[in-house]
């Protein structure tokens, strides 16, 4: 009597799997309204179907790249897939989810790669099986893939450095809590903000060696045991700048924590609410905001047209631009920091 | 009432630990004097040291009973999502702390039942839980982070003397050496670590033991939970990855044995103390990061090592 | 070594009189098909150590684990002081006074010798042990254990003790759970089961025991002890029950019955001469050039503490032993598994030593792995394995031991215990050994089987190899070895040609 007992294991097998892939077809594609819309399908041209892969899912900043996305999707009625890696910044995994998709044959593969080197094999073997791949936010070695789209991070550091230095006055220590080892868009910030701050004789950088790691939670501890180290409730520090949103926020509430805020010139890079929020108190002096909607829109954009026989640029800038308080509540300034993602992501 | 009783253990396995703390404290205090010495950077430490301090007491139980918990950093990432949520629904914030507590247990619990009564491996349980609870934060969490008003609780833990969180810290540590010394129970946890089938033999159930054991250290993982949403003020469902990690390395340079029976709730806080100055030193000192991590490796391994020889002594 | 252990330090005393404190009548059990008892009754008194003698499988154990309500007879009518007594569990038969001290040790090595007392028992208020209560029902359990003048002190870890220590604390540990400490006055325990207590003690420390247990005597405990060991038996006991097959074969005064009887008893066959087997030209007549192996005064950590002799080409040399003599721990000191702290083993033989393991599920055989892959594990061999030689060395072996297998490819673990024991051996040959020790070879496996493997091993030695042969199973020794040398608690006697001994011969020698 062994076979009913396999059958029955089998069936159950058949059952997970359907479960499963029943899961995996929830979260949000495009508009189902659009993939219903049968002319596409009439001209007897195969929907395309793109991969946008992120480096993770939490953070706001990907909340607005999936909008941006979303809306490129719905313009130029294509399907797209949202999948990052399972666990947050993890390499091994998103290697996985680039092979995966290489795997299923989709049409086209939007990458944010977490490391610059080690998503190039990926990326050949996508190339290989002649699946184009667009890489944003941050950069990839080799040249494999179609197009580059993503903010002009040395750039946006030294936006940065000259904000800071202006309010400064030109003079003060200053100190860096990087984000991670191997991340290129946050290691090119770090190394604007770090080149500007060389050129300016008055201001001394005391702390560039420490790393806040992945998540807020080891960011603050950082945070807060260097404002001790370097006695910061005393005045000691001009300015702190951090290279991303993790390290943005966990610093902040290092510095809320410590009581420190608004004693030093404190710049970051990305925002969410709760950073908006403190830029508006005056706790943080400068963000520099990457345009996440529209990095999102273009990296979908140029992988459509590519796919659709139209030359792309290699290297797409998306613009980044620094905030203070008073720039806080320019239109313009507005629809970069808060775009109403709601529509996008049905929220 | 000796000393050596009311500080939990027969021979002092803390003291290793102990001069440990105080060697490396001492090393830093003469690197960087102006500022490793300074009350705001003990306060920093202390604080620092909280969640896992509080999550090394219960797995200094679950370890004295020869099991192993790996799902720590996931059930202290859920918690955090469970309170956000719940206050982000309008729940006040000890409603939300004692519903985020129930779901911990209950998770303890489970664990608890599989090891105990299936006899299934805590290794492979836990390895499980780890990332059914991480999958489950971040489904409760639609994989974002939850923003919340925290509704005093962000006052719970900060590097000040005043904050309850340190004070909680402390107390649970008081508890949790009290019941694995003073009670019947506490007895019943080295027994079952120590020799299962001496422990049966004695009447004791070995299953109701341990289902109790992980229950108690899966509540103060979500205690520890509680205590990173007063920092991060977020529910956040990708935080605290690999924190079982840094809780075990505490536990076991706390002088515990992974083969059970053994384990002090004072060397287990030391343990997690001595990661902390190690961590804040090598700041202070401007030393890159990468040198931490070879240096809190280095201590885990020195401390085993040191304790095999201690016993091969005492064998001799 | 001549004069029995504890003769001179117990002067026996009076046979306890009176109704019986313990009355077992018609006990049987079956497991399966198997009749395991087969209407065995028992009676001790208050104040008496009755010894309970018998054969491996004789049923000793499953007669005291019904008593110890570990296990439910089919038909059973005890008595204990006079009322029915039927304990559904060991807690009962703790309540009514009823406890044992197993013979593997179990105690908490970490916890110290007054938790360890305690443990199950703490006196609590509300969950918190109380200390002082505590404390004194284990300095009153380890009083009656330990008598006057010697102490064993409360707060060390138990791990910390000699054995013979931790042998006494897990006697007091016994007594406080039969509620001897709970009573002010003494004991409330009334039988005392202690199952082969010094098979892992030095004589010296038997003899203390047996002091001790005495003295709980005197107390008016009855003690029922199981064991191997005739001398004690003698020494000590007031009365004695054989047991053979589920049934008493006898009983009576072990110090007027002459213990030949009793061995009598307990093998049930006359006595007859050793049968001798037509041997190889080593027999009777070693040549000195042959030797392998030269054992000189060999002693390890605990067992055995010196054993001398001389392994020739050809020959198989038995050694006999009871259970806890280091039987097992000789051969892992000459194969070089543990270490020794005395003595020398020189091994003349260029193709080495291998061991044939007692334990082949726990460190004989891969049980999850192929009959291949076991009988091919070595390290020696080339880098480069592959499957298909692999399974045809396996196919060959098979053939080679007529293994009873479906193909070599088929786990271990499926085979029955016979044919684990001929992979075992298939591994040995393979290697191609010069001497082979041979632990226990024919435990657990069938009649069939065992002739086989028995012949094989005279086989080997007719082909040259030098064979140490430990085995249990006296008639088996007698039948297969050349010569045969008996090792009592760790001593290993000089080894006499097996045409002079008899199984009752050896029995009377190990367990003097």
């Amino acid at each position: 009597m062994k076979m009913p007992a396999v059958l029955r294991r089998r069936a159950l097998l058949v059952g997970i799997a359907a479960l499963t892939l029943a899961a995996c077809k929830d979260p949000p594609k495009s508009d189902p309204a659009a993939s219903g819309d049968g002319g596409a399908r009439a001209t007897g041209v195969k929907r395309l179907k793109i991969a946008v892969i992120p480096k993770g899912t939490t953070h706001e900043f990907w909340k607005s790249v999936h909008a941006g996305a979303v809306k490129a999707s719905k313009e130029l009625d294509v399907d797209i897939v949202w999948k990052g890696p399972l666990k947050e910044d993890d390499l091994k995994a998103q290697i996985d989810v680039v092979n995966t998709f290489v795997a299923q044959g989709v049409s086209g593969i939007v990458l944010a790669p977490l490391n610059d080197s080690a998503l190039r094999a990926p990326v050949r073997s996508a190339a290989q099986a002649k699946i184009p791949v667009v890489v944003f936010d941050s950069d990839l070695q080799g040249d494999e893939h179609v197009s580059f789209v993503a903010t002009d991070n040395v750039a946006a550091g030294k936006l940065a450095a000259e904000g800071m230095a202006t309010k400064l006055g030109g003079k003060g220590k200053v100190i860096v809590l990087r984000y991670q080892e191997g991340s290129a868009s946050t290691q090119n910030r770090e190394k604007g903000f770090l080149d500007a701050v060389k050129g300016k004789p008055g201001l001394e950088l005391v702390s560039d060696n420490q790393y806040g790691g992945a998540t807020t939670e080891s960011a603050f501890q950082k945070a807060e045991s260097l404002l001790v180290a370097h006695k910061a409730e005393t005045g000691a520090i001009g300015g702190i700048f951090t290279p991303n949103e993790s390290t943005t926020f966990g610093m902040l509430q290092a510095l809320k924590r410590s009581g420190v805020n608004k004693k030093v010139k404190f710049y970051g890079f990305d925002s969410s609410d709760k950073l908006v929020a403190a830029l508006r108190d005056g706790d943080i002096d400068g963000l520099v905001v990457q345009d996440p909607f529209n990095m999102g829109y273009l990296a979908v954009k140029t992988m459509t047209e590519h796919l659709r026989g139209k030359p792309v640029e290699k290297r797409i800038d998306t613009g980044a631009r620094l905030v203070d308080k008073e720039s806080l509540d320019d239109p313009a300034v507005k629809a970069i920091m808060s775009p109403d993602l709601k529509p996008w992501l049905g929220e | 009432m000796n000393l050596r009783s009311l500080l939990g253990d027969r021979r002092p396995a803390w003291l290793g630990p102990l001069v440990a703390v105080v060697v490396v404290y001492a090393v830093f205090a003469i690197l960087t004097p102006d500022t490793f010495l300074r009350t705001q950077n003990l306060l920093t430490m202390a604080r620092q040291t909280v969640v896992v301090a509080i999550c090394a007491l219960g797995m200094t139980m679950v370890i004295v009973t020869g099991g192993i918990d790996l799902s720590t950093g996931s059930l202290v990432a859920l918690t955090t999502v469970v309170v956000a949520r719940l206050l982000r629904s309008g729940y006040g914030p000890v409603v939300a702390v004692l519903g985020a507590l129930a779901v911990a247990a209950l998770v303890g619990a489970s664990i608890g039942a599989l090891v105990g009564r299936l006899k299934m491996m805590p290794f492979v349980v836990t390895l499980g839980a780890m990332t059914i609870l991480r999958g489950a934060a971040k489904g409760l969490a639609d994989e974002q982070k939850i923003d919340c008003d925290t509704k005093g609780l962000e006052r719970l833990l900060s590097a000040d003397i005043t904050a309850p969180g340190l004070w909680i810290a402390l107390t649970l540590a008081i508890g949790v050496a009290v019941l694995l010394n003073y009670t019947r129970f506490g007895r019943h946890v080295f027994a079952v670590g120590s020799n299962e089938a001496a422990a049966r033999l004695c009447g004791i159930d070995p299953a109701r033991v341990k289902i109790l054991v992980y229950m108690l250290s899966s509540l103060l993982f979500g205690v520890a939970g509680v205590m990173e949403l007063s920092t991060l003020t977020v529910g956040d469902p990708t935080d605290s990855i690999g924190l079982e990690l840094d809780v075990i390395a505490a536990v076991v340079i706390g002088g515990a044995s992974l083969a059970g029976g053994e384990g002090s709730v004072i060397g287990s806080v030391l343990g997690a103390l001595l990661m902390t100055v190690i961590k804040t030193g090598a700041v202070h000192r401007g030393m890159p990061s990468w040198t931490q991590e070879i240096a809190t490796g280095a201590i885990i391994v020195l401390a085993v090592a040191v304790d095999r020889l201690r016993h091969a002594r005492a064998r001799r | 070594m001549t004069s029995p252990p504890g003769a001179a330090s117990s002067p026996p005393e009076a046979a306890a009189s009176g109704p019986p404190v313990l009355e077992i009548a018609g006990a049987e059990k079956s497991f399966g098909a198997v009749a395991v008892l087969r209407g065995v009754s028992l009676s001790v008194r208050r104040g008496e150590i009755h010894a309970l003698l018998g054969e491996n499988g004789a049923g000793k154990s499953t007669l005291m684990r019904i008593l110890l309500g570990a296990e439910s007879a089919d038909r059973c009518q005890m008595k204990l002081a006079g009322e029915p007594y039927a304990p559904p569990g060991p807690g009962a038969a703790q309540r009514a006074g009823v406890v044992m001290v197993p013979q593997e040790r179990t105690l908490c090595l970490h916890l110290t010798v007054l938790e360890n007392v305690v443990l199950g028992l703490e006196p609590a208020r509300a969950g918190f042990v109380r200390r002082g209560a505590a404390r004194e029902i284990a300095e009153r359990a380890l009083g009656l254990v330990t008598g006057v003048g010697r102490r064993i002190p409360l707060d060390v870890r138990a791990g910390s003790l000699s054995v013979a220590d931790q042998q006494l604390v897990e006697i007091a540990r016994a007594l406080a759970q039969g509620g001897a400490a709970t009573r002010e006055d003494g004991l409330s325990a009334k039988v005392l089961v202690l199952d082969e207590p010094t098979a892992s003690l030095g004589q010296d420390d038997a003899a203390r025991l047996f002091t001790r247990v005495h003295a709980l005597k005197a107390a008016g405990l009855a003690v029922v002890l199981v064991t191997h060991f005739l001398a004690d038996v003698r020494a000590h006991a007031d009365r004695y029950t054989v047991l053979r097959d589920g049934t008493v074969k006898g009983e009576g005064d072990p110090k007027v019955t002459p213990p030949e009887q009793i061995v009598r008893e307990m093998l049930g066959r006359e006595l007859e001469a050793a049968r001798v087997e037509p041997g190889g030209d080593a027999r009777g007549a070693p040549h000195d050039e042959g030797v392998l192996l030269d054992v000189n005064a060999l002693g390890g950590c605990d067992r055995p503490r010196s054993a001398t002799f001389v392994l020739r080409r050809g020959e198989v040399l038995g050694i006999a032993g009871l259970v806890g003599s280091g039987r097992t721990e000789l051969l892992r000191l000459i194969a070089g598994l543990d270490a020794s702290i005395q003595g020398t083993v020189r091994v003349r033989a260029d193709k080495g030593v291998g061991l044939l393991s007692e334990d082949r599920g726990g460190e004989g055989l891969m049980l999850s792995r192929s009959i291949a892959e076991n009988v091919t594990l070595s390290r020696r061999g080339s880098f480069v394995s592959r499957p298909s030689a692999l399974f045809a060395e396996g196919a060959r072996w098979i053939a080679e031991l007529s293994i009873k297998a479906s193909s070599p490819a088929q786990s271990a673990g499926e085979l029955s215990g016979g044919n684990q024991q001929k992979v075992q051996l298939a591994r040995l040959l393979r290697e191609d050994y010069d001497v082979l020790l041979i632990d226990e070879p024919t435990r657990g496996i069938d009649v069939a089987s065992k002739t086989q493997v028995l012949a094989l091993v005279r086989e080997l030695a007719r082909r040259g190899k030098g064979i140490v042969l430990v085995s249990s199973q006296l008639d088996e020794l007698v039948s297969t070895c050349d010569r045969i040398a008996v090792l009592r608690r760790g001593e290993l006697d000089a080894p006499r040609p097996a045409s002079e001994w008899t199984e009752e011969r050896l029995l009377l020698e190990a367990s003097s």
